[in-house]
């Protein structure tokens, strides 16, 4: 069969196919956030999720290196905790059906969860007067790469004992450190663009004296 | 010089000269735009541009850089968290853990004939002949070359560990019809350690073991496993 099947692209080829339908992806929901007109950040939580979810399966060639952390730091800072769980925990679910679903999911979730959070409890600090610090941004995304991967690292006490945990722990700082530089990369680049779509999405909730005259006006 | 000492400092070189450059820039930019009466706004703003241009340019040399020296970074990160494998029935025992399921030479001397620099206990080396860890606790002196991979056959391995440590542990092997027959190791000839006869009434040589037991045939004919260990010491009769 001669076609595009029998093409053997190699590692590094695969990857540069990736990084461009990455590249696609992203380039179609800035598009498409664009012509948005719904206020609605759940509509925006998913494109960025679908962002993250590909991002994460796309860069999977590259160990530790993906957008999820980075993107789920920045929706705790614009959309609070609890939207950031959601988030988290599905790209967590999602991407983990593509590559490889197991025990090691929950504590992904759980993680990414944490950072979600983090950034909530940040977020006044980091983001004031409509304008995002990347600055102060960065050594959280680096702390954030370290704390997302020792909570993963949990699951494997349930194969090995507490005995040896530290040494697992201590065999994956190369790991660690390549997620924070992929998170510091992420932070550079996208942090600014991301949170200018993310703060023209927030909801902002109706004072309920007007919504108590709307009711009465109906 | 460790490798990764080698990194770090190649990194923070790098990392100064690209602030240096970007400074420096932004310094022409600004003087070019606004001469002497430039205000405080401008320097503000020029000040968070270059900040940016930092960042960007910072963070993509830092992935770059680490994913070009991940390889390494990692090889001699695992050499220095390796332990020493303690189950006394594994035929890894006392090996780092880094070569479990690889293959191993290993050479051991009598503590007053040891070639120079293995005096002080067990030394591994790795498969690029890198002496990374030193078990001084080990009782007898010499050295392990390890981390090897698909090797069927007991002379290849002996080969590659002994050109990996360069003259380290280099060979003089006679030929004979039946086989190979080593005369010394590192320059440690069997008869300096142990009294030979001339009559050959007593003697010694270069034993080899597969796995920890005697092994059965020459070293050219060991049919090796994934995780092998060969180990050459002296025996005498």
């Amino acid at each position: 069969m001669i076609d595009a099947h029998a093409i053997n692209l190699g590692p590094n080829g695969m990857l540069l196919v990736n990084v461009a339908l990455l590249s696609m992806i992203g380039w179609a929901l800035l598009k498409t956030e664009k012509n948005l007109t719904s206020q609605s950040d759940v509509i925006i939580l998913a494109l960025i999720g679908i962002f993250a979810i590909s991002g994460r399966i796309l860069l999977d060639p590259i160990p530790n290196i993906q957008p999820v952390t980075f993107i789920v730091l920045l929706t705790g800072i614009h959309f609070g905790a609890t939207r950031s769980i959601i988030l988290a925990t599905s790209i967590a679910l999602i991407s983990n059906l593509f590559l490889g679903h197991g025990l090691w999911t929950i504590y992904q979730a759980l993680g990414w969860s944490l950072v979600g959070i983090l950034g909530s409890i940040i977020s006044s600090k980091i983001y004031s007067n409509n304008t995002l610090s990347i600055n102060p941004l960065m050594p959280i995304a680096v702390l954030c790469g370290f704390v997302f991967d020792w909570v993963v690292s949990l699951s494997v006490l349930h194969a090995i004992g507490p005995d040896m945990f530290l040494l697992y722990i201590l065999s994956g700082i190369p790991f660690d450190i390549l997620h924070a530089a992929g998170n510091m990369f992420f932070i550079a680049w996208l942090a600014i663009p991301l949170s200018e779509i993310m703060t023209r999405h927030i909801s902002i909730s109706q004072p309920s004296v007007v919504d108590n005259f709307a009711k009465v006006r109906v | 010089m460790n490798v990764l000492t080698q990194y770090a400092l190649s990194y923070v070189a790098i990392t100064f000269f690209i602030y240096i450059s970007i400074k420096q820039g932004q310094d022409n930019t600004g003087n070019d735009m606004h001469g002497v009466q430039e205000n405080f706004n401008s320097k503000a703003e020029s000040h968070s541009k270059e900040s940016n241009l930092f960042a960007k340019v910072f963070t993509t040399f830092s992935l770059v850089f680490i994913i070009i020296t991940f390889s390494s970074i990692t090889s001699e990160w695992n050499r220095m968290t390796s332990e020493l494998v303690d189950e006394a029935d594994d035929p890894h025992y006392g090996l780092p853990d880094l070569w479990d399921g690889k293959q191993v030479v290993c050479f051991h001397f009598p503590s007053d004939n040891v070639p120079s620099g293995l005096e002080d206990g067990r030394h591994h080396f790795d498969f690029d002949g890198i002496d990374f860890k030193t078990d001084k606790e080990w009782n007898g002196t010499g050295g392990c070359v390890g981390g090897f991979e698909n090797y069927d056959n007991g002379l290849n391995l002996l080969n590659a560990a002994v050109e990996a440590t360069g003259s380290t542990f280099s060979l003089n092997i006679t030929e004979f019809s039946f086989g190979l027959q080593i005369d010394t190791i590192g320059g440690v000839s069997p008869c300096v350690a142990f009294t030979c006869a001339e009559d050959f009434s007593s003697g010694a040589y270069w034993e080899v073991l597969h796995n920890g037991g005697y092994s059965m045939v020459g070293i050219s004919d060991i049919e090796l496993d994934d995780n092998s260990v060969i180990t050459w010491r002296i025996a005498s009769y």
